[in-house]
């Protein structure tokens, strides 16, 4: 097993270090100017605000590679409220959709266990995009090719951790060695379990053969916008690609019944 | 929120085209095939105008796929590792092995296409025919049919082989659905041509329409399964301009409007040229219409 990352969702606090880190370290470019002009109003209008509780790209992209989500959850009447933060970013999962997708092997897994895209391998071709049953991986017009965290492959080939990891001050991202992680999540996990969260849950130990980064949910996954029950798309290429040869039979013996001599000598040879 | 997965913005004039016109080149391949490994000396017409259909549509199909790269000029990258300096095939992806399978089939749809000109004289000094006519004939109609059954129906499974709603959810079924109606097109692209040239052969006409009627209505049983099996997830082709071009272009105008023109001809015999001309026309819309919706309905 190699290293990878634990987030903690309970003990984050929405304050974005990790995605202002991770911009700085891997020169990611800002979004565009938030606020533009509009003719007959005197002042400037928010334009790409989501609207979204604090959450300001709304999605993972090719130069967000992390994303910090809010989730505003209300009881019935209104009376109580909670406030959930997760960091969301590239899972490096051990059965990766898009490194399987990929036709030109573009996209590798290193040996400390992270899937990185080559950005000089890459031919843009999208394949991966769908692939992804988490929705990481994203195209950019601006090189032709995708992009997606790396989890700081630079930083942890040199004994480094990830800068967002380094970056969060409340420990909620964790970078480390999987079981370490594993036995910190399990512990964390007891104890929030302990303590009246019914709901915690740890995502990401059997998910896509295991994701190398994982979270601790204090909701169901799909309240953080995760699937339930992600399915790795390859898994299912056996009953697809049987189909497919079915069908291709049947419309052969379709074509022989249509196309066959009846009761004639065999023609071809004759035209030659 | 739950489910999100991003599409990928393959734009509809490349790669759903793509799927449609590598369809009916091999669906024809393969009807040309057939009719020259079984048929008769009367189904000549069929395999030379196959053959002839072939090739120059599968020429057209790199173009589109390439326009549609972020890095068109790294194409080449499909065929070979540049960070390991071999050749590269991933078997888990369909759209490795499939380029791989285009590139098979076109050479063999090229062997049968020069092999046709000689046959009908229009090349008489073949340059390299001594070369390509080592292979036999029949040899290249076999292993190019079967490259062409992949070009045709692995883009299904291509689409199949992903997150999005829409495509997971139909699956297993689109490669068995790009297969027919592959099948079917490639007859229609033949029949369209033969009236075009005013070849009416009754018996040929007669067998690309028995065909054609087959493969219609396994199209049509597999969309109806789709849909059922997709469930929920049908959506896009339930509701709003995709459902529209679906069910009115594929469905009305590209399956069940031929089978009652096929079916009004027969009861009234009426001037077959102009029928097989409709009726051919109209399959061959329903072709791109079906990749067209399936494949720009699944990234909404």
């Amino acid at each position: 097993m190699g290293k990878g990352m634990f987030v903690d969702t309970s003990i984050c606090t929405g304050c974005k270090a990790c995605q202002v880190a991770c911009k700085e370290w891997n020169e990611l470019p800002g979004e565009p100017a938030h606020f533009h002009k509009v003719p007959n109003r005197p002042y400037s209008v928010a334009f790409n605000f989501t609207g979204n509780s604090y959450d300001n790209t709304g999605q993972l992209s090719a130069t967000d590679w992390r994303h910090v989500r809010f989730i505003e959850q209300f009881t019935e009447n209104r009376s109580e409220t909670r406030w959930l933060f997760s960091s969301d970013s590239c899972k490096h999962c051990n059965d990766a959709g898009c490194l399987n997708a990929c036709p030109t092997k573009a996209i590798i897994r290193t040996d400390e266990g992270n899937v990185i895209v080559q950005p000089d391998v890459c031919i843009g071709c999208k394949y991966c995009i769908p692939a992804c049953p988490f929705g990481v991986i994203s195209f950019s017009e601006k090189t032709g090719t995708v992009h997606k965290c790396t989890l700081c492959n630079d930083r942890i080939h040199n004994g480094l951790g990830t800068a967002c990891a380094k970056a969060c001050p409340t420990g909620s991202i964790r970078f480390g060695e999987m079981p370490e992680l594993r036995a910190r999540a399990d512990k964390r996990l007891a104890q929030l379990k302990a303590l009246g969260f019914a709901k915690a849950n740890i995502y990401g130990y059997t998910e896509a053969k295991g994701l190398n980064v994982f979270y601790l949910f204090m909701d169901r996954p799909s309240v953080y916008g995760q699937p339930e029950d992600p399915v790795v798309p390859q898994r299912r290429l056996f009953r697809s690609a049987a189909t497919m040869i079915l069908a291709a039979m049947a419309v052969g013996v379709a074509a022989l019944i249509s196309f066959r001599e009846r009761g004639a000598k065999k023609g071809g040879e004759v035209s030659k | 929120m739950s489910f999100e997965t991003q599409a990928p913005d393959w734009a509809w004039y490349f790669i759903a085209l793509y799927f449609y016109i590598g369809g009916v080149s091999a669906g024809a391949y393969f009807i040309g095939s057939l009719a020259e490994l079984f048929g008769g000396e009367e189904q000549n017409d069929i395999s030379r105008i196959a053959f002839n259909i072939a090739l120059p549509l599968i020429l057209i199909t790199p173009i589109l796929l390439i326009a549609d790269l972020g890095r068109p000029e790294r194409f080449w990258h499909l065929f070979f590792y540049t960070n390991g300096g071999v050749p590269y095939m991933n078997l888990q992806s369909p759209l490795s092995v499939g380029s791989w399978a285009l590139m098979v089939y076109g050479a063999f749809s090229l062997l049968s296409f020069l092999d046709n000109l000689v046959a009908e004289g229009r090349l008489k000094s073949a340059p390299l025919a001594h070369l390509y006519n080592r292979l036999p004939r029949k040899a290249y109609a076999v292993i190019g049919s079967l490259a062409g059954f992949f070009v045709a129906g692995y883009t299904g499974v291509l689409l199949n082989l992903t997150a999005r709603p829409l495509w997971a959810a139909t699956d297993p079924l689109l490669g068995a659905l790009f297969i027919a109606s592959g099948a079917s097109t490639g007859a229609a692209a033949i029949a369209l041509v033969m009236a075009w040239k005013k070849m009416t052969s009754a018996t040929a006409f007669d067998r690309l329409e028995a065909f054609d009627r087959i493969t219609m209505v396994v199209e049509l049983l597999l969309i109806v399964t789709m849909i059922v099996v997709a469930g929920r997830f049908a959506a896009p082709l339930l509701h709003g301009a995709y459902a529209l071009l679906f069910w009115g272009g594929t469905v009305v105008l590209g399956i069940l409007l031929p089978l009652g023109l096929y079916w009004y001809a027969r009861r009234r015999g009426a001037d077959r040229g102009a029928i097989v001309m409709l009726t051919a026309s109209l399959v061959l819309f329903g072709g791109a219409v079906l990749r067209i919706s399936l494949v720009q309905a699944g990234q909404m």
